[in-house]
């Protein structure tokens, strides 16, 4: 019995948590000053549509907010000048994405190029590639796509098999990629590509750029099980492209995708996409509210507040240039969770039709078919669940 | 973390690990001799001039290491007798409320108890209880007539409630790092139990609500600090009760039988847990309040003070 007793948990790692590092966000002093300027801007330029399609609204594409957006400085807050940033504090624009999400702001369109795209441009990038795209995906008019998942390459990514043959002329692109959400907008992909002929798993991949109005690139639709255009097939038929939209080194392909997952999983959109329908939960009710509607608001909002605690955590950790991996995997996680419960939530305490046509109840039908994807997209569940594993030393 | 913080929670560290398994008379005049009840009075009155966040990793560390004595209630009662003008004598226990049960009742010489808005150090007769690990909650009638008022705004429940969170920050860390280390050890069907995806996966569930708290722990202790906490309070002690519900089922599932036994440790810090979730206010005194004020600020009010609140001050 007594090999039962603990053994890794003596003195030393008491003192920390163990699987979650704690940063500080220390919010800057201009913090409130950014929020009341961009609530002026939001409420000037916000698209005066349904309502009821503010849920899920990082999913929304309207190029126009984007542009706006862009012109007052909001996209590609970090990067330099010279390329069309705006070198900004990452606290800074992480207050300007909570504010964005907390007003669903339809912000589909550039979110990608601004998360992911953009940065990995820069640090991998060539001078030349740089140029191309930073200035235009900072004015908010060229948007990405991440070319990741093929049709026997979902979660494995390792299995990709679309292939790049480097010829005098270019790389020679074939293959397909598959759950492209927003190829159908974005006038470039980074994809992950086998760039060595006959090389297996992590080995010899490569990151191209790909011009998505390249001669021999197909993009179709795959509409979602309620009636929705996020998703594409993208197919590769000797698509001929320059040496120069390699991007990063050939053969570091893998290290290269996976140093943009933090990215990708860190972002306060993991909790803050469906916000719009407790905001519309919380100004329905009125002062007489049933006890367990006031109960289940006050749960909802406890989750979030937590949520938020972490997140800004996760986005501390970043801003220190450390890799908050297993942390972004633990919000995104919980994120998930709570953005599936509040549909149902809502559902279980509102007693109206699915049928209603008001804007909580269309909010929430559209949260509740849109809900399975949450803990798909960016990386499903299982997956997150294995690198925290990972990050515990269980595997 | 600032330097007095960490040779705090070093010496803390030590000294709660030393002191597991003891109860009460054994480990009190060690914590005395430690001093901890000066950890929240200023520097110029003889204090060590700490924070909240150095409660909050303090508590943090008591709950890891299963500490059985009052340490967070006495921190806050000896804070609260100095704000307040008055000298409390030995250990003075904190109630949430007039009938609520008083942690370590028995062993204080007076308590601070809350009536009406006003805040008490009053005496009583004791009738004495046990929550579910054994520690002492005791049920005192109080002699209202010979109490001595404090003239401070406090609310003791609530006070309750942040010292649970910060205390199940540490006992779900202390869980999780039972549970990492039983299922790498514990060899079935030929392989570690940590090398099944099932077991991986439940302890990454675990470790997520272990995080949870940690991070509610730290927001509200910041929150103290700054001063207003009542919605962080309301929000953190509701989420960590959610967690221990998890948390706790999670430990246990993973570990199997042995887990359920007396001898293995974990139920020295679960059955705590589980005492824990009625202390302090339970889920829907927190949730009615949180979500009244919720629909009082309306969404966008809500929206501004979240974020007002972590702001700096302009």
């Amino acid at each position: 019995m007594h090999q039962l007793l603990p053994v890794r948990s003596e003195l030393r790692i008491s003192r920390y948590m163990q699987s979650f590092a704690h940063y500080a966000f220390k919010a800057p002093l201009n913090a409130q000053q950014i929020r009341r300027e961009l609530r002026a801007f939001l409420s000037e330029h916000l698209p005066q549509g349904d309502p009821a399609l503010k849920a899920n609204c990082w999913m929304n594409f309207d190029p126009q907010f984007s542009r706006e957006l862009g012109k007052a400085g909001y996209i590609g807050m970090l990067w330099p000048k010279e390329y069309g940033g705006h070198e900004r504090d990452p606290l800074e624009r992480y207050i300007v994405l909570e504010e964005l999400l907390a007003a669903s702001a339809p912000v589909g369109g550039h979110w990608i190029a601004d998360r992911q795209t953009g940065p990995l441009i820069l640090r991998f990038g060539t001078e030349e590639q740089r140029r191309k795209y930073l200035p235009g995906m900072a004015a908010g008019e060229i948007y990405a796509c991440i070319g990741l998942s093929e049709p026997n390459s979902g979660s494995d990514l390792a299995s990709v098999r679309t292939s790049a043959r480097k010829t005098d002329d270019g790389w020679l692109i074939n293959g397909q990629k598959i759950w492209t959400s927003g190829a159908h907008h974005s006038h470039v992909m980074l994809a992950l590509v086998r760039s060595e002929q006959g090389s297996e798993r992590q080995r010899g991949l490569s990151q191209f750029l790909i011009d998505l109005d390249t001669p021999g690139i197909t993009i179709r639709p795959i509409v979602d099980m309620f009636g929705g255009h996020h998703f594409n097939e993208v197919f590769f038929e000797d698509a001929l492209i320059p040496h120069g939209a390699l991007i990063g080194t050939e053969g570091e392909g893998w290290k290269q995708a996976t140093s943009e997952l933090a990215l990708e999983r860190s972002g306060p959109e993991r909790y803050l996409s469906s916000h719009a329908l407790l905001a519309e939960l919380i100004d329905c009710v009125g002062p007489e509210a049933d006890p367990l509607l006031v109960a289940t608001i006050g749960r909802l909002v406890s989750d979030m507040w937590t949520l938020r605690q972490m997140s800004m955590s996760v986005a501390a950790k970043l801003a220190a240039g450390q890799d908050p991996m297993v942390e972004a995997s633990i919000v995104k996680d919980l994120g998930c969770t709570f953005e599936q419960d509040l549909p149902v939530a809502v559902q279980a305490v509102v007693d109206a039709d699915l049928a209603d046509d008001s804007t909580l109840m269309r909010m929430m039908a559209v949260l509740l078919q849109a809900a399975p994807s949450f803990s798909l997209r960016g990386g499903t569940r299982e997956v997150l669940r294995g690198i925290i594993a990972r990050g515990l030393g269980l595997r | 973390m600032s330097e007095s913080r960490t040779q705090l929670t070093e010496m803390a560290d030590g000294l709660f690990a030393e002191l597991r398994g003891h109860g009460f008379d054994a480990i009190w005049p060690r914590l005395e001799e430690a001093g901890f009840g000066l950890l929240l009075l200023p520097e110029a009155n003889g204090g060590f001039g700490g924070d909240f966040g150095d409660l909050a990793a303090v508590m943090r560390l008591a709950g890891f290491h299963a500490l059985a004595a009052p340490l967070g209630e006495h921190i806050l009662t000896q804070w609260l007798l100095s704000k307040g003008g008055l000298a409390g004598e030995g250990f003075t226990a904190l109630a949430g409320g007039l009938s609520t049960p008083v942690p370590w009742g028995r062993h204080a010489s007076k308590v601070l108890v809350p009536v009406g808005g006003e805040l008490f150090l009053a005496s009583g007769a004791v009738t004495e209880g046990a929550s579910p690990v054994g520690e002492s909650r005791d049920t005192i009638v109080f002699d209202m007539d010979s109490a001595e008022s404090l003239d401070i705004e406090a609310d003791p429940l609530g006070l309750i409630a942040f010292l649970r969170v910060c205390q199940t920050a540490g006992t779900l860390d202390a869980a999780l790092a039972l549970a990492v280390d039983y299922c790498s050890q514990r060899v079935q069907f030929g392989r570690t139990l940590s090398q099944f995806q099932a077991v991986q996966h439940s302890i990454a569930l675990l470790a997520s609500e272990a995080a949870a708290v940690n991070c509610a722990a730290t927001g509200v202790a910041e929150a103290i600090d700054r001063g207003d906490a009542a919605f962080e309070i309301a929000a953190a002690k509701l989420r960590t009760n959610t967690a221990i519900k998890i948390g706790c089922a999670l430990a246990h599932q993973v570990h199997g039988a042995i887990g359920f036994t007396q001898e293995y440790p974990l139920n020295e810090l679960t059955r705590r847990m589980m005492g824990w979730r009625s202390e302090g206010g339970n889920d829907s005194y927190w949730s009615a309040r949180i979500g009244g004020q919720a629909i009082a600020w309306g969404s966008e009010g809500l929206w501004e003070e979240l974020t007002r609140r972590t702001d700096p001050r302009s």
